[in-house]
């Protein structure tokens, strides 16, 4: 209703620049009333340089080598895909567990009792945290790596000839786990930064004991900046790329890897965007799960 | 109380020392990623920076950083003053096209736009990468920058425009200014995205047009070429720097404010 009659006004205010009032000229002015020319810029790009691309992998998944359904019934009917598959979820989900598990005490420490030690520890996470992963991914080769110092460290203890640990899905999924505490911690820490000290103290003079005030109060307080983290950083490790290629098994690919070879040696297209859709309906299937349970808008307001 | 700092110390450790090992490595003059290294110099660091094949990459990377700075905030910016000062039709479809960049892995935008520049002749060129890298940007940047907005006291505009200043005006002199520490938080994110950015780099940038990630990634997969400590450690240092600088210039702010009245008092 407000629409119409704004519209009517421009063209009568417009008549004299744009006689017959052509339609596009009064299509434009309607449009630069309102927030069109704000968010028309970042839609059209998106939509030309996001979304088209985007498209391009859906259709070539259907289209290439011949059209219909034959790349998604060969993947999912093959045992080396289901594989693969497998591998993906079962290294996300260790990493996944493993960041939990070293990323809940230090946003424990940061966000609560300790404020010296804290700061310390949320200075080393952010030092991590902004360090590039490739330069990560250098580090744990070195570590990792036959003279490397944990080698030599096995060596000196007896264990010889050291054990390959280069180029092995363990070597990844530290890597991995490494690169995702200081993700953790951030979404755990903005989280229990929150909570009300004053209720654990509650607990306590009332005759908790500190570890069960901590499991009865703290823990059920501090569970949606865990589910946040697990949720980001399962969902990261799904399409990592960088270290598993780098340092994980030729062997034990995850989806990632499998989709960067067929890209640059098999060159096989129809595949390669097959398995991006596999990967993009899971990965959209978790965000819409989390969504729909918990709120999206949860995971990225800090 | 006790055991729970020591664990942390274990994990803070576990965290922080295999990224300090990068430095002595970059000082190492083995050829193999030996360590401790045998024996030191300055030679990688030497041929780092005076090796066009890693000094192109590095200034590639820079301007693309820079580039898609620009054009991240030129989208972002108005985006976010729509979505959080206007209500229009498909205003929820556009949030989340705004955020979707974010959700789709790397991998499968990197084989999209192999296909797509592909067709449109914008493989190894600058101007695909930072079209991409602009998409990966657009979703942080918009976070940041409507987070701002939505605290921001229209008051202050209201007051401004009463007074008597033109719409631009106001902008240039009320709202900008207020929200800038969010624009340059949102440009400092898009530029590290940016210069970080390396699974679709290695797929679409080519010889000429390489970033520094690319390069990097392929040093890795071919040979242990030496020289990759050296850049490996230059970009380790540059982030330390980054985080210690503020730290050491609040000190030292903090250090000369408590002298200052001592010396007033002189």
């Amino acid at each position: 209703m407000n629409d119409a009659t704004s519209l009517q006004r421009d063209t009568t205010l417009a008549k004299p620049a744009a006689p017959n009032g052509n339609l596009w000229y009064r299509l434009g002015t309607a449009l630069a009333k309102g927030p069109a020319p704000l968010y028309l810029p970042a839609a059209l790009f998106l939509l030309a340089f996001f979304i088209v691309p985007l498209g391009y992998v859906l259709v070539m998944s259907v289209t290439e080598p011949k059209a219909g359904l034959g790349n998604f019934t060969y993947l999912l009917s093959s045992r080396h895909f289901f594989g693969v598959l497998l591998e993906t979820f079962k290294t996300a989900a260790i990493v996944t567990l493993c960041s939990v598990l070293l990323g809940y005490p230090l946003a424990y420490l940061a966000a609560g009792p300790a404020r010296r030690l804290g700061g310390v520890l949320l200075a080393i996470i952010a030092l991590s945290f902004w360090t590039s992963f490739l330069v990560r991914t250098y580090a744990w080769m070195v570590i990792f790596g036959r003279q490397g110092p944990l080698s030599q460290l096995l060596a000196t203890l007896g264990w010889t000839p050291p054990p390959k640990m280069l180029f092995t899905s363990f070597s990844a999924t530290v890597a991995m786990t490494h690169a995702m505490v200081p993700f953790m911690v951030m979404a755990m820490y903005a989280v229990m930064k929150r909570i009300d000290a004053r209720y654990v103290r509650a607990a306590q003079s009332l005759g908790a004991h500190p570890l069960r005030a901590f499991t009865t109060v703290y823990l059920p307080l501090s569970l949606p900046g865990v589910v946040n983290g697990c949720t980001l950083v399962f969902i990261t490790c799904l399409g990592f790329y960088v270290m598993p290629v780098l340092l994980g098994s030729p062997n034990q690919q995850m989806i990632s890897g499998v989709i960067g070879d067929q890209i640059e040696q098999v060159l096989d297209f129809g595949a390669a965007s097959a398995m991006s859709v596999i990967l993009l309906v899971i990965t959209v299937a978790l965000f819409w799960l989390y969504h729909r349970f918990i709120g999206l808008d949860r995971l990225w307001r800090k | 109380m006790r055991t729970l700092t020591f664990l942390a110390t274990l994990i803070a450790l576990f965290i922080a020392v295999p990224l300090l090992i990068v430095v002595p490595m970059s000082f190492s003059a083995n050829a193999s990623l030996q360590f401790p290294p045998s024996a030191y110099w300055l030679g990688n660091y030497r041929h780092f920076f005076s090796d066009i094949n890693w000094m192109q990459p590095l200034f590639n990377s820079l301007a693309i950083g820079a580039a898609t700075v620009v054009l991240t905030l030129l989208l972002a910016i108005p985006a976010s003053f729509a979505l959080v000062r206007h209500h229009f039709v498909g205003r929820g479809a556009f949030n989340l096209l705004l955020m979707l960049p974010m959700i789709v892995p790397q991998i499968v935008m990197a084989l999209g736009y192999y296909m797509y520049f592909g067709s449109l002749g914008l493989t190894q060129s600058f101007t695909g990468i930072i079209i991409a890298h602009t998409c990966l940007g657009i979703p942080v940047a918009t976070l940041i920058i409507t987070a701002a907005l939505k605290s921001f006291d229209n008051n202050l505009e209201r007051a401004a425009s009463s007074l008597g200043a033109t719409p631009l005006a106001t902008f240039r002199l009320v709202t900008f200014p207020v929200l800038r520490p969010a624009v340059l938080v949102a440009a400092l994110f898009s530029f590290i995205q940016s210069f970080d950015e390396t699974v679709i780099a290695v797929f679409i940038s080519g010889r000429d047009t390489a970033t520094l990630p690319r390069q990097m990634f392929n040093s890795f997969r071919m040979e242990a070429d030496p020289v990759i400590s050296a850049a490996s450690s230059f970009l380790f240092i540059m982030v330390l720097a980054c985080m210690l600088v503020p730290l050491a210039a609040r000190l030292t702010k903090r250090a000369t404010r408590g002298s200052l009245p001592a010396q007033v008092a002189h």
